[in-house]
């Protein structure tokens, strides 16, 4: 901690006034900061590392109180005037959110928000800073800067959002940066990307940046030095060698656990013969699959000749990015969406051209688990009802017999009896997930359907239900179609993986061939951007990576 | 740390549930039904409208005889419509006849209701039992208005936003065209035919010209709704149409809908008052709110209780409605926070200082 | 997008078609023209009934007389539009061209300054949310939403008019009245910038102070017999605005922009006598007209005096200011009528009219007097048609605002380092007015049904009047000429309304 550190924290809190009590939400935190340097704040949801970032720079909500020391440049920031905070926002610290879509005011181009912050601080003329913003979208590496410019934010991709976002941060060089989980919104390869830029800039402009994120393989890839945070107090610190390799608090011990990293788990057989093949329990041949015609916008074909087989006990794993169409697959496996061409057979039946009871009767030997705990159960219900409706409605229990069914599930999935009588909103988010898992396999189905369902889970929590997941399919021996876009955790669970872009089917094949020996262009990229958390590592994997792209 | 020695919360679930994860601890339990109400109930205004509201109806239903078939139930009201007692001319100033009787002052002999607190019209009816009657025909016009735009508008945005597409299409366009055709008219015309016929018609008819916003409301909702991941587990698990839409998705819709029922209903009364002054809505002989205002509105000058008293009850009623809708909306509203009065932030700064 | 607007009006003629249709059938079906006649036994009533039968064709059933009412109605493509014959003869457009005018007016005035006031109003509130003024304001919307109109209207014309010239025969405020209102003034400002106790009742003491002292100067000058502003307050108010249009079009730190305002506001003040000059000796909307003009022109010349690089604030800021004092200056020289007003035989010294759009006997060259007299029928029943709508618009736009400063893009800005003046004006307002245009619809067409009962109270022979007319004497023609008209403004109102949106928000192109 030297008198040169652009930014100095120090004694930091933070503490909210809620309902007449104040709840602390970041205690005593000390952080250093050297130009040209890069640290990183890690912690699960909940930890106050958010709450650092928007609080160094003062905008929180009203109802908060900072005490402590935060000094950028020697000048100190906090509960300074607000004359002093205009003047350093967006000059000397710049902050990149989250989330670019929303973050970028959508009623004005991306030039004219680059023009302002420039036009804000220094005393330019609208040519001049015309021109500038040109430089740094350029320097960004967004496509056609001249065009560019003149585009709102809607008309850009999610990763050039995320470019602009930061164009519009560094305009004024500022010494300082404050990213976000800047990349937590993107897809992996795009990500790897932002990642790359942010480097590059960083070393260009000698700017010091100030790593917000819940991603260890991201923070291996970036940072020298690591904060771990957890209930708002900083349980260790130290550089990223220090932290990964030689964790001393339980709970960064813990948390490095829990992370799931590509290519360390041990060879996995399939849980048949491959030339002895059982019957597959689903087998999707030669799909097409298109979203109708809305109005004025045209059909859009979201997947394309697509064919895959499921066999009996298996897990099989479905990656791909955002709008690569292995939900849209999902969905139709479990006979949600209708399929255009093809074939597709559950158990031997043939759905596409199903009646409704017949579908009725094939969904029984299906169960599916949802992506957003928020949405997946409906509030109104109790718990016991939302995971005794598929019994109910089989027609195979009612009254006491389904409640004592209902509690059986719940023993499953390792949730208290008394649950039962409980409300979605009174469960947290790993809690709903499991209840999720309950109601998929309440008609003890041959498939289920697993549908990204740890997306929107912390680290740890995820460990867990992962853990549970593998512990009843090894109990119940169904097949699974695991789709989910973190190869880590595919790699964990799955004996084979599937890769889909744009709507086809790239490869498929065993675990281990596809992480090792990839023989796909993209499969091949894919892999190649996914962070690993351990920083030597991870620079092997980034330079062969950008070796690739040469 | 404790929080009122309920269960413990830790400032993790805070930040991570954001300041709505105490109020949620508090709720354990609770359905959602059970929320609403509570939170109904902390908002003063719409409590007080709601005893008020009450009490009105209570206050105007009883006050005159009640006819329901053979059943006859007497009012506790005096006078009747069709008494008229003599017009009283003296005390009332400036030589005009059937003055209040009511006096506040505690000091004059006449002090306390008298036989006529609300006074005479011209040939001596009693006023107040004029309002009453009045009155309840405006209610129960309301809640005619209420029931028959809800159902409608509920039915018509249920369908469209259930099952999309072409019936979509269609429901909508009939919506924009009931919208475009100015109401007021039809409304006039049809009132002036089924005025004659009686107030229940005419209720009816205003009904279904208002359920429009209502249907654009509901749809709104389904089509939001219907792509929640619970309606796809429901489908999955082999929930027909119906049992989706009753069980999963109307539930969750039902507060908005309240809410803006209520508000129809507000403002049923203003257009039904609205017209029977224009004379197109209830018409002479029988009574209403707005016929009375505009036939005396040009002695306003000099027997001005013949005006304040109908509009006093509508304004009161419409208000009331009003605060109802509003208080139900602040119940509904899932992302309402707790507000941070000045009270709380002056209170943080006392903290400060004394922590300082 | 021109596509998109043939395809709309496609639609809405198809729905027009729809819709007068239905009226035409419901309206027919519903009523009997000849009923009353029938009945009577006076000897021309056989006459009458046939020779109303032969001009609006009684005969013919009402689908098949649509198609005939259809076809006149079409006939204003090649020129000669035919909306039928009124019960009394006249032709329908004939009752409509007075009466047209009549409702824009009164509609069209309302709107725009209930929204005007609406947007302030609700701007204020949510940008001090939580505060005596918000709660206030929202305690006030639900009143305003809550009371009928035509009680309101019945109401301002017994005391804003009949009692305010009964006042101003024998002017004198009795002190009372100038306490409460005081009072009531003190609260208002100190709620709006009151924070702590001290400021509170600072704030409010000057209020009531000043507000006293204008009263009782009213009242010992009688200031109401001949009001005017007069050269010296309007120099005051002139600068006054130039500071506020300046603190908040650019923020008071941009020099130029003070400069340039105050000069503008300076020519203002020194074209104080100029000006009566002309309006005395040239008083038409055209001159009005060319002075507009000539105070744009003036502004984008002080923006080019005042600014190498950043004209457009400048200019922006200095227009304003001036139109505003021009305002001023034109609102004075009306005033000065006021006594001529009153002296008139026709006003005969009571000038708040209960009735009607202008005083018929009232002939005069004097452009002035006469806009004072358009003015003042005009007054009431605005303001009874304004007290509706503006709750509507309180609360819209301040839930609107909140929702927008909710937003990331507005926490963005401020990461910036852009000013809270600017977040609010240049971030929030601008996303704040897309759900604003939608309401727009809602509120006009309501009001164009709250004009119609305004027209009855007050006297005015607008389209409201024509239709009651016509629904009470069963008079179809004139039925369907009031609703196709009104069906008409509607329609377009939903379309300016979309054309609005598309253009404010980029996500929304029409015609994709």
């Amino acid at each position: 901690m030297t008198e040169k550190n652009v930014l100095q924290i120090s004694n930091f809190n933070v503490d909210f006034w809620v309902d007449g009590v104040w709840y602390p939400a970041v205690i005593d935190m000390n952080l250093g900061l050297a130009a040209g340097k890069v640290t990183a704040i890690v912690g699960e949801s909940g930890s106050g590392k958010s709450t650092t970032a928007l609080g160094l720079m003062s905008l929180l909500a009203s109802n908060a109180r900072m005490a402590g020391s935060v000094v950028v440049k020697g000048e100190e920031m906090l509960n300074a005037k607000s004359a002093v905070l205009r003047e350093f926002r967006g000059k000397e610290v710049a902050y990149i959110f989250q989330e670019p879509m929303t973050a970028l005011n959508p009623l004005f181009t991306i030039g004219y928000q680059i023009v302002e912050t420039l036009r804000n601080h220094f005393d330019m003329g609208p040519k001049e800073a015309h021109a500038r913003a040109l430089e740094l979208i350029t320097m960004v590496d967004i496509p056609d800067p001249e065009l560019s410019i003149l585009k709102y934010p809607h008309q850009l991709s999610g990763g050039q959002r995320q470019r602009a976002m930061i164009a519009q941060a560094l305009a004024c060089d500022p010494a300082l940066l404050v990213a976000d989980e800047p990349t937590t919104a993107l897809d992996v390869t795009v990500q790897a990307e932002i990642l790359d830029l942010m480097r590059g800039l960083k070393d260009k402009l000698n700017s010091a940046i100030l790593l917000i994120t819940h991603d260890m393989g991201v923070v291996a890839d970036m940072a020298d030095e690591i904060l771990v945070m957890k209930d708002g107090i900083t349980v260790e610190k130290g550089t990223a060698d220090q932290i990964f390799n030689k964790p001393q608090h339980p709970y960064t011990q813990q948390l490095l656990g829990a992370v799931p990293m590509l290519g360390s788990t041990k060879k996995r057989a399939l849980p048949y013969k491959e030339d002895a093949k059982p019957a597959p329990v689903l087998k999707l041949t030669d799909v097409t699959i298109e979203y109708p015609k809305r109005g004025r916008q045209p059909a859009f074909t979201a997947v394309k000749n697509f064919n895959l087989e499921i066999y009996p006990g298996e897990i099989v794993g479905l990656v791909g990015e955002s709008g690569s169409g292995k939900t849209t697959v999902g969905r139709a496996s479990i006979g949600l969406l209708p399929i255009k061409e093809g074939s597709l057979e559950i158990v031997g039946k043939d759905i596409s051209h199903a009646t409704q009871k017949e579908l009725f009767a094939i969904r029984r030997h299906t169960g599916i688990v949802f992506q957003d705990p928020a949405s997946s159960l409906n509030p109104r219900l109790p718990i016991g009802e939302s995971i005794g409706e598929p019994l109910f409605l089989a027609g195979l229990a009612k009254g006491a017999e389904l409640a004592h069914k209902v509690e059986e599930l719940l023993d499953q999935v390792e949730l208290p009896r008394s649950y039962r009588n409980r409300y979605p909103h009174e469960l947290s988010g790993g809690q709903r997930q499991r209840v999720g898992i309950a109601r998929a396999l309440a008609l003890t189905p041959d498939l289920l359907i697993a549908d990204e369902p740890t997306s929107a889970l912390d680290v740890s929590v995820q460990a867990r239900f992962l853990d549970l997941l593998q512990e009843l399919q090894v109990k119940l021996n169904f097949a699974c179609l695991f789709i989910s876009h973190d190869l880590a955790v595919v790699d964990i669970l799955c004996h084979r993986i599937a890769v889909m872009q744009n709507g086809l089917l790239v490869e498929v094949g065993d675990r281990d061939q596809i992480l090792k020996n990839p023989k796909n262009d993209y499969t091949k990229r894919l892999i190649s951007a996914v962070p690993v958390p351990d920083p030597a590592e991870q620079r092997i994997r980034r330079e062969a990576r950008l070796a690739l792209k040469k | 740390m404790k929080l009122f020695g309920r269960k413990e919360i830790s400032t993790g679930e805070i930040l991570a549930g954001g300041e709505n994860a105490i109020a949620n601890k508090e709720v354990e339990g609770l359905s959602q039904g059970q929320i609403v109400r509570r939170r109904f109930f902390h908002h003063r205004a719409a409590v007080i409208a709601l005893v008020s509201f009450a009490s009105i109806i209570l206050f105007v239903m009883t006050s005159l005889d009640s006819k329901m078939g053979p059943i006859r139930i007497p009012g506790w009201w005096q006078w009747t419509v069709e008494d008229i007692p003599e017009l009283r001319y003296e005390d009332c100033p400036g030589g005009t006849t059937g003055c209040p009787t009511i006096s506040l002052d505690p000091t004059s002999d006449a002090f306390g209701l008298g036989t006529h607190p609300f006074g005479q019209d011209d040939i001596g009816r009693d006023y107040f039992a004029l309002v009453m009657n009045g009155a309840r025909r405006s209610l129960m016009i309301m809640f005619v208005i209420g029931a028959v735009a809800g159902f409608i508008g509920v039915v018509v945005g249920s369908i469209s936003g259930f099952y999309g597409k072409k019936v979509d299409a269609v429901l909508m366009r009939l919506v924009d065209f009931i919208q475009t055709v100015p109401t007021i008219i039809i409304a006039a015309v049809i009132g002036k035919a089924a005025g004659k016929v009686g107030p229940l018609y005419l209720a009816l008819f205003l009904g279904i010209l208002g359920w429009t916003g209502l249907a654009r409301l509901v749809r709104a909702q389904f089509l939001s709704l219907r792509e929640m991941e619970f309606v796809d587990a429901a489908r999955v698990a082999g929930a027909s149409n119906l049992r989706i839409t009753f069980k999963h998705i109307l539930p969750n819709a039902v507060g908005q809908i309240i809410v803006v029922i209520t508000l129809i209903m507000a403002g049923a009364i203003l257009t039904e008052t609205a017209l029977s002054y224009l004379g197109f809505g209830v018409v002479a002989p029988d009574v209403s709110l707005g016929l009375l205002i505009s036939q005396y509105e040009s002695s306003f000058t000099t027997r001005p209780w013949l005006f304040w008293w109908p509009g006093f009850f509508i304004i009161s009623i419409a208000l009331c409605v009003n605060f109802i809708g509003d208080g139900l909306r602040d119940a509904f509203d899932p992302r309402q926070r707790r507000r941070i009065t000045k009270k709380d932030r002056e209170q943080a700064k006392l903290q400060v200082k004394a922590g300082e | 997008m021109l596509n998109y607007i043939l395809r709309r009006i496609g639609v809405s003629v198809m729905i027009l078609f729809g819709s007068s249709f239905l009226v035409y059938n419901l309206a027919a079906y519903a009523s009997d023209p000849l009923a009353e006649l029938r009945l009577s036994t006076d000897d021309g009533a056989r006459q009458q009934i046939i020779s109303l039968t032969r001009s609006l064709n009684l005969d013919t059933p009402p689908p098949l007389r649509y198609f005939l009412w259809l076809k006149g109605v079409l006939g204003i493509f090649v020129g000669k539009l035919n909306m039928g014959v009124t019960r009394e003869g006249s032709t329908v457009q004939e009752e409509h061209a007075y009466a047209i005018p009549v409702t824009v007016r009164l509609v069209f005035a309302a709107t725009v300054t209930a929204l005007l006031f609406g947007l302030a109003l609700g701007i204020i509130s949510a940008l001090r949310q939580y505060s005596r003024f918000d709660y206030g304001m929202t305690f006030l919307a639900f009143l305003l939403y809550s009371l009928p109109i035509f009680w309101v209207a019945v109401l301002l014309k017994e005391f804003m008019a009949i009692q305010f010239n009964n006042f101003l025969s024998e002017p004198n405020i009795p002190i009372r009245w100038m306490i409460i209102f005081s009072i009531f003034t003190g609260i208002f400002w100190s709620s709006l910038f009151g924070g702590e106790r001290k400021r509170f009742w600072s704030v409010f003491g000057g209020a009531f102070a000043t507000s006293y002292v204008t009263l009782w100067a009213i009242d010992l000058t009688d200031w109401y017999l001949n009001p005017g502003l007069g050269p010296i307050l309007i120099a005051f108010l002139s600068v006054g605005i130039a500071f506020g249009v300046t603190a908040i079009s650019t923020g008071l730190s941009n020099a130029s922009a003070k400069k340039a305002a105050l000069t503008m506001a300076g020519l203002a003040i020194a074209w104080y006598y100029p000006a009566q000059w002309i309006f005395n000796n040239f008083g038409s909307y055209f001159t009005i007209f060319i002075l507009i003009s000539m105070i744009v022109l003036t502004g984008l010349g002080l923006s080019r005096v005042y600014s190498k690089i950043d004209r457009r604030p400048i200019a922006r800021t200095a227009i304003i200011t001036g139109i505003l004092s021009g305002f001023l200056i034109l609102v004075d020289r009306i005033m000065q009528s006021w006594d001529d007003y009153r002296a008139t035989d026709a006003v005969n010294g009571r000038p708040v009219p209960t009735y009607g759009q202008r005083k018929d006997q009232l002939v005069t060259e004097d452009f002035w007097l006469n806009n004072l007299d358009i003015i003042m029928h005009l007054i009431l029943p605005t303001l009874a048609l304004i007290l509706i709508s503006l709750a509507s618009w309180i609360r819209f736009t301040r839930g609107a605002l909140l929702e927008v400063l909710n937003q990331d893009y507005i926490r963005t800005a401020r990461a910036k380092g852009l000013n809270e003046r600017v977040v609010v004006t240049r971030h929030a307002f601008r996303n704040m007015m897309l759900p604003l245009s939608s309401l727009f619809v809602g509120e006009f067409v309501g009001l164009v049904g709250g004009a119609v009962i305004t027209e009855r109270v007050f006297g005015w022979q607008g389209m409201g009047t024509l239709g009651i007319k016509a629904i009470n004497s069963y008079d179809l023609n004139l039925l369907m000429g009031v609703n196709l008209l009104l069906s008409i403004l509607v329609i377009s109102g939903n379309l300016i309304a979309d054309l609005v949106y598309s253009a404010l928000d980029p996500r929304i192109r029409l015609g994709k």
